[in-house]
């Protein structure tokens, strides 16, 4: 490990490209740290997330402004029923010049992939997405392509509009570090959005012009690069993990394997995901160490798509929020 | 005279009409003596002796039925149409088939002798003899409608109740061991410094559920209660001195374990009653 004097400077710098990036991103989308601090977490970590919320709550523009101010490559895939996996990691395609089949990547090769509904596409698409980014890497043809790095997928879903879709297992969701559930902004974030929105003005292309979006006034903005992102997610490593730590981690997982009410309780990864987010988490507050709030704050959506209840639970009318937080305030009772 | 011979001649010639015209009846009955067994047969104008004759009752063993189709008196003696049916192969004589409707006796009547053919082969075997099943049991219906009963609702309480898990009555359970007897012994404990990681951490969230308590947050999330102690200005400062001690990389030069455990001693059970100069004195 580097030495403390060491790792305090070089987390100042790292302290001050995240606070820039909460800045930059806080200039078009409000009201939403929490969800910042969790793209921010993924991002460090290379850990995925899966946004959970109705539509309408900037989730495409807030993925898109991350990717905007650290400067990453980004693309967007919505997905619908009839999406193939040849649509995500791409094909061997007839080069009619040549008449040799050439590589045809698709949208997966970048930095930072925005899954719009992941939930509508068929099993196998999703699986396809889910495979690459569990291996980091796609084969078309009989090649194998690695994946640029970083690589972030954001996936989102809409938890209102349940028909023709396609839930995720929870062999699939395991795969998600985080799953977080956008709520609604409140009421002074939300005048605030109005307010922005109503200076957004004109943009006028040619002879003629269209309405500014929020979309338009990501460009405008400062962006930092890749390498200090890297660095960022070096420091990540640097923050230290106490035996207290992984002794509270491993209490909660273990006590959501024995809880009555749940039938599936967490895996190991569950526990490795809590302990790698509380690592980007802690760094993003300034500290080298990770203590007991990080793990409470980061519980819910590490946790809480990896549990299922049983079906006597769900009878009764029990729902795996709840059954978490009684988890969580027995741990500390 | 005259007229007289000539009444004598139409007697004759009556006669003799009458006479030719039973020859041709007999003739003509004589074809329908002969019939195949269960053929129906007919003989017609048939004139027997003495009074009235019926057919005599038949049964289910009978070989031959006649009946009675018509009757006129003729002279004497009546005349009759008869229908007959044979079911077995064989002569018989229809007068043993008839019976004096007045009860007289048949004697000394001329036969009537019918002829029933067989169709079959002469070595035909004969069919089965057709075996009586017992009568169905009418009787009864009002038991057997208990008895089933008895066994429905026999059958409906075992799958109800049987292998059911019985919620045995919860024995009184020994009384929970409150915050301060859990705190105590495990401060004491860390602070002897012979506590392991698992012990450390169960400390830290027994500190916790302590400012909890004191704090009345038992009903806020967890998340909420820490995020509340933490800018407690009197909890947090001790919440975090224990962070420091637990989690950092290198603990705090000269950290004294003892004296920031110290107040956590004096916890009673009853009020968690901790003094805020004691808790203050910690580090």
């Amino acid at each position: 490990m580097t030495a403390p004097a060491d790792t305090a400077a070089r987390f100042v710098e790292t302290r001050k490209f995240l606070d820039q990036i909460t800045t930059r991103v806080g200039q078009v989308v409000v009201g939403q740290d929490i969800v910042v601090e969790r793209i921010l977490i993924s991002l460090l970590t290379s850990g995925h997330l899966l946004l959970q919320g109705v539509p309408g709550l900037a989730k495409t523009l807030l993925v898109a402004a991350i990717s905007k101010t650290v400067d990453l490559a980004f693309s967007r895939i919505q997905f619908t029923i009839d999406l193939l996996p040849s649509d995500i990691v791409g094909s061997e395609i007839l080069d009619q010049k040549t008449n040799e089949f050439r590589i045809h990547r698709g949208p997966i090769f970048t930095n930072l992939l925005l899954a719009d509904e992941i939930n509508r596409a068929a099993p196998k698409v999703q699986s396809a997405l889910l495979e690459a980014m569990q291996e980091r890497r796609v084969t078309i043809g009989n090649d194998n392509f690695p994946l640029p790095a970083p690589f972030l997928v954001i996936a989102t879903q809409n938890p209102v509009e349940q028909s023709g879709t396609f839930e995720l297992p929870e062999a699939q969701l395991d795969r998600f570090m985080l799953l977080h559930r956008l709520e609604y902004l409140k009421p002074e974030d939300e005048i605030e959005v109005l307010r922005r929105n109503a200076k957004l003005g004109v943009r006028r292309d040619g002879k003629g012009a269209v309405a500014r979006t929020e979309f338009d006034v990501l460009g405008e903005q400062e962006k930092g690069s890749v390498e200090q992102l890297v660095k960022a997610m070096e420091d990540v490593q640097e923050v230290h993990v106490s035996e207290t730590f992984f002794e509270h981690c491993v209490e909660i997982v273990n006590r959501t394997r024995k809880h009555p009410s749940l039938e599936l309780g967490c895996s190991p990864r569950a526990g490795i995901s809590l302990v790698k987010a509380s690592r980007a988490r802690a760094l993003i507050h300034g500290r080298d160490y990770v203590v007991p709030e990080d793990l409470f704050a980061l519980a819910e959506d590490v946790i809480l798509h990896r549990i299922r209840l049983s079906y006597e639970a769900v009878a009764e009318g029990h729902t795996s929020a709840q059954v978490l937080q009684e988890i969580l305030n027995e741990v500390a009772k | 005279m005259m007229c007289r011979v000539r009444l004598v001649t139409l007697r004759a010639l009556a006669c003799i009409v009458l006479s030719a015209a039973c020859l041709v009846a007999q003739e003509s009955d004589d074809s329908h003596r002969e019939a195949t067994v269960g053929m129906r047969a007919k003989i017609m104008q048939l004139v027997v002796e003495g009074s009235e004759l019926v057919p005599a009752p038949s049964t289910s063993e009978s070989v031959l039925v006649v009946r009675v189709l018509a009757t006129w008196p003729h002279g004497d003696h009546l005349r009759y149409d008869l229908e007959w049916v044979g079911f077995e192969e064989g002569t018989y004589d229809l007068t043993k088939f008839l019976v004096r409707k007045d009860g007289s006796s048949m004697d000394n009547l001329s036969p009537v002798e019918v002829n029933v053919l067989s169709v079959l082969p002469g070595d035909a075997f004969e069919p089965s003899e057709l075996e009586r099943s017992p009568a169905t049991r009418l009787d009864g219906y009002t038991t057997t409608q208990i008895v089933t009963g008895v066994f429905w609702g026999v059958g409906l309480l075992s799958i109800l109740f049987i292998g059911r898990k019985w919620k045995k009555k919860a024995l009184p359970a020994p009384p929970k061991p409150t915050l301060a007897d859990r705190l105590r012994p495990m401060v004491e404990r860390v602070a002897s410094g012979n506590a392991d990681a698992a012990q450390k951490a169960e400390l830290e969230r027994l500190l916790v559920a302590f400012w909890r308590a004191r704090l009345d947050l038992g009903s806020v999330r967890a998340m909420d209660a820490i995020v509340t102690i933490r800018n407690h200005k009197e909890a947090g400062a001790l919440l975090r001195q224990v962070e420091a001690w637990l989690h950092a990389p290198e603990p705090p030069a000269k950290f004294d374990v003892a004296g920031l455990l110290r107040p956590y001693r004096a916890v009673t059970a009853d009020s968690l009653a901790v003094t805020s100069a004691a808790l203050g004195g910690g580090n």
